[in-house]
Parts: C-alpha cells; sequence; structure tokens
C-alpha cells in the first residue's frame, strides 16, 4: 500500500453521492430505468431490498431514500449514490421516483400506502403486513380503487419462482388438500441480515417479561403479523372457507416462536415456528390430500439464496420444481418493474385485503386465547419479524 | 446353536404382522407349526384388533412360550400380564413404528441423542402418517408408542381437532415444553411417524418407516457442532420384533413391552377423559 497516498483512499462522503445522484437523476436518468424511492431504511431495506435491487441494475435504479433518522437515511442512500430525506413528502415529491417502497414500521404501512397512491406513483411495494387492521385496510382499497395504482405486499413467498412453478402445475390439488403446515425454524434475524450485507442503525430488541399475558399476546399478534404471513397467503390458496377460520390452539415457544392450530372449513391448518439459534434454518410449506402432496422447501428469511423447491406427490411420482436461481424478493421487484412499466398483472385489492383479513383474525383470535386462559406461556426475551 | 421356535399365525395376525414373510427371513430362529392343533406352536401370532389381550391371554394358557401382537389397539392388558407372569411367558408387541430398531433399548446412541434434545428442547413435533381408512385412534396409539419409546414425558394432552382426516393434540413436556402431534390420513405420502426436537440451538429428528419394507429409519441431530446422521439399519420393525420375541422365549428374561403399552394406554385415557 506504500505508494498510494491518502487523497487516493480518500472514503467517499455522503455528499459527493449526493451530487453524482441528482446528475444522475436529474440531467442522465436513463429513461430504460424505473426509479425506486423506499420509505424506511432499516434492517429490510439494507438486508433484503438493496441486495435485490443490486441483482436488478438493468431495470430498476434505487434514487430517493428517506427515513425519520437522517444518519440512516444518509448512509444507507450513499451506499447506492441516491438521494435522501427525512420526510415521505419530499420523496413522494420526486420525480425521479416511479415505484415506492414502503419499509417502515408496520404502524405507517397504510397511511404511507395511500399517500403514495395519491402521489400518483406508478407502483407500491408494501412491506408485510398489508395494515394492521381492517378499516386501514378498507381505506388502501379505496384509494387503490380510485387511483388505480398496483399494489403488491412484501409477503415473499407468494413471490417466489418455486412457489409460482408449484402453482402452475399443481392441477385440482386445491380442492383436495385437507391439512397444510407451515414449520419454520429460523436463527435470530441479525445473523441472516449480517449474511446479507452490513447493518447501520439497527436498534437493539429490549428484553420483556415473556411470563406477562400481555407480552405472550404481543408474541403471538408478532408471530402471525412477522413470520407466519409469509405463508399464510399460500394457506388461503387451500383454503376456500378461509372467512370461516378458527384458532383452535394457540402457545409461544422459547424464545421466539409459536404453535397455532388452525380448522377453515374442512381445512386443518398447523402453524409451527421457533427462532433458535440454530445454524441450520428450515422453512416448509405443507398442503396434503388423501392422493396429492404439496411439499415446499424455502430459503430463509434476508439471505439471497435462491428460490424454494417443491415437490408434488401423486400416486408414487413425485415432481420436483426448481431451485430457480432467485427468491421472491428479487420477484416481488421483478414484478414491480413489470406493472410500472404497464405490464402485468397485479394482485387484486381484494386479494391483498383477504390475506390481510386472514392474517388480522388469525393474530387477534390468537392472542384473544391469552384473555381466556387458554394458552400456556414460557419465557421469552426476542421479537419475531422475518 | 440357535433354537427354533415353532411359530402359528392364524390368517387375522398374518394379514397385521406380515408373519410368514418375516418368520421366513428368520429361518433358523423360527419355523411354522403345523397348525393350531397340530402340536402347541411356541409362539403365537396375534392380531391387535380389539380383544387382542384376551386371544394372547388364551394362546398362553394353552401353552405357548411367546406370542407376538401385530398392531395392538389400546385396551387394558391387566389380566394378560398376570397370565404371561404366572405362565412365564413372552409378550412382545409388534407396533409398525415403536417396534423399529432404532427405538430398541439396545440403540444407546439414540436414546442419547434424544435424552440430549429433550434437556433442552423448546418443542417437540411429531407428525404420524397412515392410509386413508386408518382408525385416527389407533393411529394415535401408534404415534404415542413411539413417542414413549423416545423416552418422553408427556403432560397435559387434549384433542385441539379431530376429524375423517387425522387429528391434531397438544400438551407439554415436563418443563413446559410445547407439544405438538398430528395425524394425517394420506395415500401420497409414506406411512411414517416423525418427530422432532427443536432445541435451543439445533434440533433431533427421528423418521420411522412404514414396516411393509425393510426402509432404515432416519436418525439426525445439529447441534452447534455441527450435524450427524447415526447409524440406522435396514431391517423393518417386524422383523425386529420377532427377533426380539425369540430372544425373549429362549433367554427368559421377560420383555417390558406391557408395562410400556400400559403407558401409552395411560396417556390415551387421560386425553378422553
Ligand atoms: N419481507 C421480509 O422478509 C421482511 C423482513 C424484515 C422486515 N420486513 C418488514 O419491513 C418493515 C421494516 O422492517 P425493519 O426490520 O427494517 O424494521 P425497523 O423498525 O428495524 O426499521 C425501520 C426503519 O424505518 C424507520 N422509520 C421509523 N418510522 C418511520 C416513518 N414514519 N417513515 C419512514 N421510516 C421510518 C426507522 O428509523 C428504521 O430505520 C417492517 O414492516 C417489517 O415487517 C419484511
Amino acid at each position: 500500500m506504500s505508494g498510494v497516498t491518502r487523497s487516493q483512499l480518500r472514503i467517499p462522503q455522503s455528499s459527493d453521492y449526493k451530487e453524482v445522484s441528482n446528475l444522475s437523476n436529474q440531467a442522465q436518468a436513463s429513461p430504460a430505468l424505473l426509479g425506486v424511492g423506499i420509505l424506511g431504511a432499516g434492517p429490510a431495506t439494507q438486508a433484503i431490498h438493496l441486495p435485490s435491487l443490486a441483482r436488478l441494475g438493468d431495470l430498476l435504479e434505487v434514487r430517493h431514500i428517506m427515513d425519520v433518522d437522517p444518519a440512516v437515511a444518509e448512509t444507507v442512500a450513499g451506499r447506492v449514490g441516491a438521494n435522501f430525506s427525512t420526510s415521505m413528502d419530499e420523496l413522494l415529491a420526486d420525480p425521479a421516483v416511479d415505484i415506492v417502497a414502503i419499509c417502515s414500521p408496520h404502524q405507517f404501512h397504510a397511511a404511507q400506502v395511500i399517500a403514495s397512491c395519491r402521489a400518483g406513483k406508478k407502483a407500491v411495494l408494501c412491506e408485510k403486513p398489508f395494515a394492521m387492521n381492517g378499516e386501514e385496510a378498507a381505506r388502501i382499497s379505496a384509494v387503490s380503487a380510485e387511483t388505480g395504482v398496483p399494489i403488491i405486499v412484501g409477503a415473499m413467498h407468494t413471490f417466489d419462482p418455486g412457489w409460482l412453478a408449484a402453482e402452475e402445475a399443481w392441477e385440482d390439488l386445491p380442492e383436495h388438500v385437507h391439512t397444510i403446515r407451515s414449520s419454520i425454524v429460523l436463527p435470530p434475524n441479525p445473523r441472516f441480515e449480517d449474511f446479507a450485507t452490513e447493518i447501520v442503525g439497527r436498534v437493539p430488541v429490549p428484553g420483556r417479561d415473556s411470563t406477562d399475558p400481555d407480552v405472550i399476546k404481543a408474541m403471538l399478534t408478532g408471530g402471525v403479523m412477522g413470520l407466519a404471513i409469509h405463508d399464510l397467503p399460500l394457506v388461503r390458496r387451500f383454503t376456500p372457507d378461509f372467512e370461516a377460520v378458527e384458532v383452535l390452539h394457540a402457545e409461544i415457544v422459547r424464545p421466539f416462536g409459536y404453535v397455532i392450530s388452525l380448522r377453515a372449513g374442512n381445512v386443518s391448518i398447523e402453524l409451527r415456528a421457533a427462532m433458535n439459534a440454530t445454524w441450520e434454518p428450515s422453512w416448509v410449506f405443507e398442503a396434503i390430500g388423501d392422493d396429492a402432496a404439496l411439499k415446499i422447501d424455502f430459503t430463509p428469511s434476508y439471505v439471497h439464496a435462491g428460490s424454494a423447491t417443491a415437490r408434488i406427490r401423486r400416486a408414487g411420482r413425485t415432481t420436483v420444481l426448481g431451485p430457480f436461481g432467485h427468491n421472491g424478493y428479487e420477484g416481488e421487484w421483478r414484478k414491480l418493474a413489470e406493472l410500472a412499466s404497464g405490464t402485468g398483472q397485479a394482485p387484486s385489492a381484494e386479494t391483498l385485503i383477504h390475506d390481510l383479513e386472514f392474517a388480522l383474525s388469525i393474530a387477534e383470535a390468537a392472542a384473544r386465547r391469552v384473555d381466556t386462559g387458554r394458552t400456556a406461556g414460557t419465557p421469552a426475551d426476542e421479537e419475531i419479524n422475518a | 446353536m440357535t433354537t427354533q421356535l415353532s411359530v402359528y399365525a392364524d390368517p387375522k395376525a398374518e394379514a397385521a404382522g406380515a408373519v410368514s414373510a418375516v418368520v421366513a427371513s428368520l429361518p433358523l430362529s423360527f419355523g411354522p407349526a403345523a397348525g393350531p392343533s397340530a402340536e402347541v406352536p411356541d409362539v403365537v401370532a396375534v392380531a391387535g384388533h380389539a380383544g387382542w389381550a384376551g386371544r394372547a391371554a388364551d394362546a398362553i394358557r394353552s401353552g405357548a412360550s411367546g406370542v407376538v401382537v401385530a398392531a395392538p389397539v389400546a385396551e387394558d392388558t391387566a389380566e394378560l400380564i398376570g397370565v404371561a407372569d404366572s405362565a412365564g411367558a413372552a409378550v412382545v408387541l409388534d407396533q409398525q413404528w415403536a417396534g423399529n430398531a432404532a427405538l430398541a433399548e439396545s440403540s444407546d446412541n439414540v436414546r442419547r441423542v434424544i435424552a440430549g434434545a429433550l434437556e433442552d428442547a423448546v418443542m417437540l413435533d411429531s407428525v404420524a402418517v397412515a392410509a386413508p381408512g386408518t382408525d385416527p385412534a389407533h393411529l394415535l396409539t401408534e404415534q404415542l408408542a413411539v413417542l414413549v419409546g423416545c423416552g418422553m414425558e408427556l403432560r397435559n394432552l387434549r384433542v385441539v381437532q379431530r376429524n375423517g382426516n387425522g387429528y391434531t393434540v397438544a400438551g407439554v413436556l415436563a418443563g413446559g415444553t410445547p407439544v405438538a402431534l398430528q395425524g394425517i390420513l394420506t395415500s401420497a405420502l409414506p406411512a411414517t411417524a416423525s418427530v422432532t426436537v427443536l432445541t435451543s440451538t439445533g434440533r433431533a429428528d427421528v423418521v420411522l418407516p412404514d414396516p411393509a419394507a425393510a426402509w432404515p429409519a432416519e436418525v439426525r441431530v445439529v447441534t452447534a457442532e455441527g450435524a450427524t446422521t447415526l447409524p440406522t439399519l435396514y431391517e423393518s420393525s417386524h422383523r425386529t420384533s420377532w427377533a426380539r420375541a425369540h430372544a425373549t422365549v429362549t433367554s427368559g428374561k421377560p420383555a417390558n413391552d406391557l408395562v410400556r403399552f400400559a403407558a401409552v394406554t395411560s396417556l390415551l385415557n387421560q386425553l378422553t377423559s
């Protein structure tokens, strides 16, 4: 290194990027590329979306990053040469932004989706969950109908090429499924976030007394709305009577996780999750009928480890689909690029709202079981949010 | 020199336990008896449908030194225990999964691995699969036999749901760790029973095969140090049970089967009461 001077090694400052990005955005933005703006630049943005977008540089360009924490906004924007701000309005007013991704904490999703639609953007990605209650969902639905802006929800498994291939191949399986299982074993989030990127601004999760019924309730709703939510849209494909879903059993797993038993019409649904300190994650979705069964092995959250592998078994014959080279995160962005350029079909607002209502009714009913004393509690100290 | 024992199986026992094929695979240990009346067979195969305990007791009263019961349903065995004890006869239960060599009392490594995982368990998840038409109550009996055979102490079991396609049962382990059992009726999947113990840093999995063929069990453990697959045998649980019956009858050492089975029945009684 002796020949290299200090100035040659100068680390670029974010102000440099700002100039660069202003140039690229306003003067040289490639018309072929779609501009992306992101609201909320926490671990999900850093570990999931920016690496996915970095793989899709021929379609999409990150042009604006907003976070209420100015330091986070600035550093994360600096990584991709984008503008940054601390105000949603500023990002939505940026004409270089065609697609808005909402990656803020749950409680801001609905208002930010609505504002993005009203700002006349070309497409919106809302990180899961779509909203926190039915009333918010109804407002989103109305705005989506009024503005016609396509919205997708970041329930990544629905965009996984392994799932999509299974959907094309399963024929009449959904009519015959009587049993569904979603079994998730994941290490704590930070470990996998760190495999995907280098995180700034991580907020440590406070320890909590998980013998407290309120904490148990929060763990159950958090488990359903943060983790099970990736599989619930899949579950719903096999449960025509989803509106009749009943929670028959709900219990937390230590340090974080759940055992939840549901029934929807004739379909039994078992949800299992544990976030332990394992190095070996596993995420399996199964839909089983008398004569045919689907099993999907998903790759874990955060890391970009390709698609799921789906297996359809029927009369002694197993069809294997995948794995494909990209996962549902990248699938979401490919879909957004299609939608923003006017091709592709967005999921109907009704589908997204039914997905949300299904998840909410399960989360609420699971938490209600704590009040009725029918849920066993075990100690816990970690949040869940894959 | 192996002592050859004569075996008699009536047609129902033959169907329930694939007796002639199994006995044929142990030709030095067993040979067919001419019939129930021609001579007193050394070992009588008994089908496990309702009333098996009485049929087994009758066979012992008629002079058999051992009975092998194929797929016994839950029922009271108090009288049979008395009859077998006073005659010094062996009662071996041929259970489709619990009888697998991986869970034999001699499988120290498997027992150690499961016991180790149980000490640090955060969840126990078990799934038993059987063909449509199987009686779910019997499936649950076979599944509980596996868990008892794994040395698990299950508490507060209750039926979460039960229908024509299977059941879900919830409970806890001694320390309060959640237990989730599921039975699924389908012909799309092999008739296996799996037991998964998730621990704070890994897991232990036992998958017990359908005894229709000599598929080996799978036993795998994940700890912070790595994953280990334990050695298992290409031997069906039927053959393992008959080999055990031979050893029990010829050694005169009592089998433990009825004691374990009583533990299963008592779990089932708690569940339904
Ligand atoms: N799809 C997935 O696999 C996946 C994984 C992780 C998180 N998520 C979702 O992504 C979202 C963010 O997750 P995270 O782990 O990054 O959360 P986080 O709470 O750690 O980070 C969110 C970021 O948003 C910022 N913020 C707070 N209020 C804001 C506001 N009003 N507007 C804009 N930004 C604001 C925070 O400063 C923080 O930097 C959550 O909704 C979560 O459910 C999805």
